[in-house]
C-alpha cells in the first residue's frame, strides 16, 4: 500500500492560506488512495504557482514551459498508454497561454487528467488578471477593470468534447480526493477545474466567496445528460459555481484509436520496424 | 547518349506533378539517372505548373539551363519558358492553344481534338502529352500503360483503358506525323535497379530505418510530404503520427514522447519553427532528444511558400533563448539526406539535445535516382546508438542531471520501478529539483556546454572535398542543397580545361576551429556560394572560426542555382 508520505518531496513555498495547500494535500492522497507510487505515473507541471508542484510532489514528471503541459502529456500518453498522465496547471497557464492546446486535447479525447489550479490571478507574476478572471476585475496589467468577459473552463471543455468534466474547490479535501480520483480513474479527456482562492492577489473571489457561491450537485444529477451539464456549466456565467461532476461519457481515447494500437505493448514496449525494402518499393 | 532536359507545363489542377514524377520514374525504370524540380504557385487552381527532369546515363544533381522537349499544355508554358529553348529543342504543342513563333523544333499534337473525339476530360491532356513524348524518345509506351493501371486500377477499367487510349493517340500522332524529330533518347538500358526519392522522401525513409516511433507536424510547404508520407505508413510500419493543432503542441507533444522514450521527430518551415524556438529551448535544458526536420522557403513571414532559399541557416545555429547545445545538419542530396538523418537521430540520444536536419523546397520536393543497394547499404551500416539512455539505473541513487565529464548523464526511462525524477525546464541541481543556486547553475551549464565539446571530438566531420583544392583556379566554400549545382558546373569547367574545388559542409554547427583551418589558406580563391542574400554560411563561418571569405556568389530570387551560374561566374571571373 503506497502512502501520501511517499509523494512528498520538498516542503511547499505557497504563500500561508493558498489554496494551492490544498490542492497539493489532495493530489498526493488522491494517487495514494488509487494505489498509485511515484514510479507508476507521469506528470506534465505547467509554469505559475500550481506548476511549482514539482518540487512538492514526487513521480516521474516534466516541468514543461507556460501553457506547454497539455501536449507533452498528450505525447507521453501515446508513448506510453500503460501509464496514468496528469497535467497539474493554473488557469492562465491552461486557459490563456495554453487555450489552443487545451480545447484541441477536449477534442481528442486524449487520455489524460489536467487539474487546473483555478484562481482567477497570475499568483507566480504577481496578479495580474488571468483569463477566468470576472469582467471588471481590477489587477496590476487592469487597474481600471478588466474588459474581456472570463473564460468559462466547464461550458469549454463541454462544448470542446471533453468526456469528464469536473469541478471541485480547494476548501473542501474530500471533494477534491474524490474528483481527482474520479478524474484520474476516467478514460479519455478528464478535466478537474479547482476553485482556487489566491489569498494575496485576489481579494474577490476568497474562500468565504465561494463557500456563499458554490453548490455541490445533487445526488439525483444525470452526468450523462450533456444538456444538463451545458445548462449547469453556464451557472458559473452569474457567479453560481455547481461542484461535482457535471459531464462523463465513455468513448474510446485518442491512443486507442490510433491504428497500431495494442493494449497489451506500448509504444515504447515494440519491437522495431525492420522491413525497410518494403518501403523503398514504393519508391521504385 | 547526351544528357537531356524534358519540361511540362500547364494550369494548375491539370495533373502536371503526378505526369512529371511518372516521367522521373519511367526514364529511371529504363535504367537512367534523373534529377527533377518542380515549379508551382502557392495555389490549388489556376496558375502556372511546370515540371522538369533532367535525364542522363550518370549520375544527376542539377538542372540544366536548355530546355530539349518543352511540352506545352497552354500559351504560357512556351511563354515562361522559351528563352532556355535552342534551335535543336523540340516543342509540343496544340495549334487550337497557340502558335510557336521561335528558332526551335515543332511537333503539333491536337490535344483538344482528340480529346473531343474520344470524349476525355480536359485533365487527360497530359496523358495524350505523355505518349507523345514517350514516341519523341523512343520510349517504350507499355511502361506508361502499367503506371496508368497502377494509378487509375481503383476507378475502374474503363477508366484505365480511357487514359491507355488517350496516351496510345499521343504516341501514335508523333509516330505518324513527325518521324525526323524521333530520336532514341529513352532506349532501355542495363543498370542497377533505382529509386527516385525527394529529400523529404529520403527524410521519411531514414528516420523509419531509425527507429522513430512518432512524427508530429502541422502542415507546411515543403516539408508537408513527410507527414503525409509518414502518416500512410503508419498500418505497415508502427509510427505514431500527430497532425497537432499548431506547431507548439507539435514539438511539445513529441517532447513528452522523447521523454517517455520513444525517438520522435517534427518537421515543419522557417514559420513553423519560430513556432517551435522557445521549446527548443526547454529541450536544450530538460535534456531531452528532439529530431527537428526544418525545410526552407523564402522568408520573412509567409514569404514565397512554394519556391526555394537557404535564408534560416543562422535561425536554425541561433534558434532558442538562453544558452545550450545543439547541432546542425545540412545534407546536401537525397543520399546524404538519408545517411544524416539516420546519424541525426543517434546523436539527438547520445547528445540529448535537440538536432536540426536543415533542407529547403529545392531539396524536399525535387526527386533524384538513388541505386536501391546504396540506400540498403545506408541503412544497414546504420547502427541505433541510444547513448546513455537506461531503462534501469545501476545503484539505489538516480540523479538525471548527474555532472559529468562528457556532460552527459543517464537518461532513465520513466517507468522503473523505486525511482522517479523530474525533466525541468528551470535550471537545476543534479537530481532535476529547480535551483537558483549559484554553484549548481554553473555545474550544470559547464555540464551541458561540455556537450559541446564532447560532440566536435566524436562526431563533428569535416567537409567533403571535391576537386584537388590545391590545384583548383577556384574553390568553392558551400553547404547543404548547393551541392549538386556546384558540382554539376565543375564538371563542365573541367571540360573548358578550367579546374575547380568544392568544400562542402554538412555539418553546419557547432564548428571545429581548429579542424577547419588546414582547409583554407590565404592565397586561394574560395567563392562563398549560397542561396541567400546575406552569405549565411559566411558569416557562421566567420563568427565560429575566424575564417573570412569575401568573395560570394548569392541568388536570392526564389530560384535554385543553374549549374550555368556557376559555370558563368567562373568562365567570366579567372
Amino acid at each position: 500500500m503506497t502512502k501520501v508520505e511517499d509523494f512528498a518531496a520538498y516542503t511547499p513555498t505557497w504563500c500561508p492560506g493558498c489554496g494551492d495547500w490544498g490542492i497539493g494535500a489532495a493530489i498526493k492522497a488522491s494517487f495514494a488512495q488509487l494505489g498509485l507510487d511515484p514510479s507508476s505515473l507521469a506528470i506534465i507541471f505547467g509554469i505559475g504557482c500550481s506548476g511549482n508542484m514539482n518540487d512538492f510532489l514526487n513521480a516521474y514528471a516534466i516541468h514543461s514551459l507556460h501553457g506547454r503541459a497539455l501536449p507533452n502529456a498528450i505525447g507521453a500518453k501515446l508513448a506510453n498508454h500503460k501509464m496514468p498522465v496528469v497535467a497539474i496547471v493554473g488557469d492562465g497557464d491552461c486557459y490563456g497561454e495554453g487555450g489552443n492546446h487545451f480545447l484541441h486535447a477536449c477534442r481528442g479525447n486524449h487520455d489524460i487528467t489536467v487539474i487546473v489550479h483555478d484562481n482567477g490571478v497570475y499568483g507566480l507574476t504577481t496578479g495580474q488578471v488571468a483569463p477566468t478572471a470576472l469582467k471588471g476585475a481590477k489587477s496590476k496589467s487592469t487597474p481600471s477593470g478588466i474588459i474581456e468577459t472570463s473564460v468559462f473552463p466547464l461550458t469549454l471543455a463541454l462544448t470542446q468534447g471533453a468526456t469528464f468534466v469536473a469541478q471541485s474547490f480547494a476548501g473542501d479535501m474530500k471533494h477534491m480526493v474524490e474528483m481527482i480520483k474520479l478524474g484520474v480513474s476516467h478514460k479519455g479527456f478528464s478535466l478537474v477545474n479547482i476553485l482556487q482562492p489566491c489569498v494575496t492577489f485576489n481579494k474577490v473571489n476568497t474562500y468565504q466567496y465561494y463557500l456563499e457561491r458554490s453548490y455541490k450537485l445533487p445526488e439525483n444529477y444525470d452526468k450523462s445528460d450533456y444538456k444538463l451539464a451545458l445548462s449547469t456549466a453556464v451557472e458559473m456565467n452569474y457567479e453560481k459555481y455547481p461542484l461535482g461532476i457535471l459531464f462523463q461519457e465513455e468513448k474510446p481515447p485518442y491512443h486507442e484509436q490510433v491504428i497500431n494500437y495494442h493494449k497489451e505493448s506500448s509504444l515504447i514496449e515494440r519491437a522495431p520496424f525492420s522491413n525497410i525494402d518494403l518501403l523503398i518499393k514504393e519508391f521504385v | 547518349m547526351k544528357d537531356f532536359l524534358w519540361k511540362i507545363g500547364g494550369e494548375a489542377g491539370y495533373g502536371i506533378m503526378t505526369t512529371g514524377l511518372t516521367f522521373s520514374r519511367i526514364a529511371t525504370r529504363l535504367g537512367y539517372h534523373i534529377f527533377d524540380y518542380i515549379e508551382y504557385p502557392s495555389l490549388i487552381r489556376g496558375g502556372h505548373n511546370a515540371f522538369e527532369v533532367l535525364v542522363s546515363e550518370q549520375e544527376v544533381r542539377a538542372l540544366q539551363n536548355e530546355i530539349n522537349f518543352l511540352i506545352c499544355l497552354n500559351k504560357d508554358t512556351y511563354d515562361f519558358h522559351k528563352a532556355r529553348l535552342t534551335s535543336s529543342s523540340v516543342v509540343v504543342y496544340d495549334d487550337e492553344d497557340f502558335k510557336p513563333d521561335g528558332d526551335h523544333k515543332s511537333a503539333m499534337v491536337p490535344f483538344t481534338k482528340i480529346l473531343k473525339e474520344a470524349h476525355g476530360e480536359s485533365i487527360m491532356k497530359n496523358t495524350i502529352a505523355f505518349g507523345a513524348s514517350l514516341a519523341l524518345l523512343d520510349g517504350d509506351i507499355s511502361m506508361l500503360f502499367d503506371i496508368l493501371e497502377q494509378q487509375f486500377g481503383r476507378k475502374g477499367a474503363e477508366i484505365v483503358e480511357l487514359n491507355k487510349n488517350f496516351a496510345q493517340k499521343g504516341y501514335d500522332h508523333i509516330r505518324e506525323n513527325y518521324k525526323d524529330l524521333i530520336q532514341p533518347y529513352l532506349k532501355k538500358r542495363e543498370d542497377k535497379e533505382k529509386a527516385v526519392l525527394t529529400g523529404n522522401d529520403a527524410f521519411a525513409l531514414a528516420a523509419i530505418a531509425a527507429d522513430c516511433r512518432l512524427y508530429s507536424s502541422y502542415p507546411m510547404t515543403p516539408s508537408s510530404s513527410i507527414l503525409s508520407t509518414l502518416a500512410a505508413w503508419q498500418k505497415d510500419t508502427g509510427i505514431v503520427v500527430r497532425h497537432a493543432e499548431d506547431e507548439i503542441s507539435v514539438i511539445n507533444t513529441a517532447l513528452g514522447a522523447s521523454f517517455m522514450g520513444t525517438r520522435a521527430a517534427v518537421g515543419t518551415s522557417g514559420g513553423g519553427f519560430a513556432l517551435m524556438v522557445e521549446s527548443l529551448s526547454f529541450a536544450g535544458v530538460a535534456e531531452m532528444p528532439i529530431v527537428v526536420f526544418l525545410s526552407q522557403r523564402p522568408g520573412p513571414a509567409t514569404g514565397m511558400p512554394t519556391w526555394t532559399e537557404q535564408g534560416d541557416l543562422l535561425f536554425a545555429v541561433h534558434a532558442g533563448h538562453g544558452e545550450f547545445p545543439k547541432i546542425v545538419l545540412a545534407p546536401g542530396d537525397a543520399d546524404e539526406m538519408i545517411e544524416l538523418t539516420l546519424k541525426a537521430f543517434n546523436l539527438a540520444d547520445i547528445y540529448q539535445t535537440p538536432v536540426i536536419v536543415m533542407s529547403d523546397m529545392w531539396l524536399s520536393e525535387s526527386h533524384k535516382s538513388v541505386a536501391t543497394e546504396t540506400i540498403k547499404s545506408l541503412v544497414k551500416a546504420n547502427k541505433i546508438e541510444r547513448g546513455k539512455t537506461i531503462t534501469a539505473p545501476k545503484g539505489e541513487v538516480y540523479l538525471r542531471y548527474k555532472l559529468e565529464s562528457d556532460g552527459i548523464s543517464e537518461r532513465l526511462i520513466p517507468g522503473a520501478k523505486g525511482f522517479f525524477y523530474q525533466a525541468n525546464s528551470y535550471e537545476h541541481f543534479e537530481d532535476g529539483h529547480s535551483a537558483e543556486d549559484a554553484v549548481a547553475r554553473r555545474q550544470q551549464v559547464d555540464k551541458r556546454n561540455q556537450k559541446t565539446s564532447t560532440y566536435l571530438a566524436a562526431h563533428f566531420q569535416k567537409p567533403k572535398v571535391y576537386g584537388d583544392p590545391k590545384t583548383a583556379k577556384k574553390v568553392f566554400v558551400s553547404w547543404g542543397s548547393m551541392k549538386g549545382p556546384i558540382l554539376e558546373a565543375m564538371e563542365d569547367l573541367k571540360k573548358e580545361g578550367i579546374e575547380t574545388a568544392l568544400i562542402h559542409f554538412t555539418h553546419m554547427f557547432p564548428l571545429d576551429r581548429a579542424r577547419l583551418q588546414d582547409l583554407f589558406s590565404q592565397s586561394k580563391d574560395y567563392v562563398l556560394v549560397e542561396n541567400n542574400s546575406h552569405a549565411q554560411f559566411g558569416r557562421l563561418l566567420r563568427q565560429e572560426t575566424g575564417i573570412d571569405l569575401q568573395k560570394t556568389l548569392l541568388k536570392y530570387d526564389g530560384r535554385p542555382f543553374w549549374k550555368e551560374e556557376i559555370y558563368n561566374f567562373v568562365k567570366s571571373n579567372v
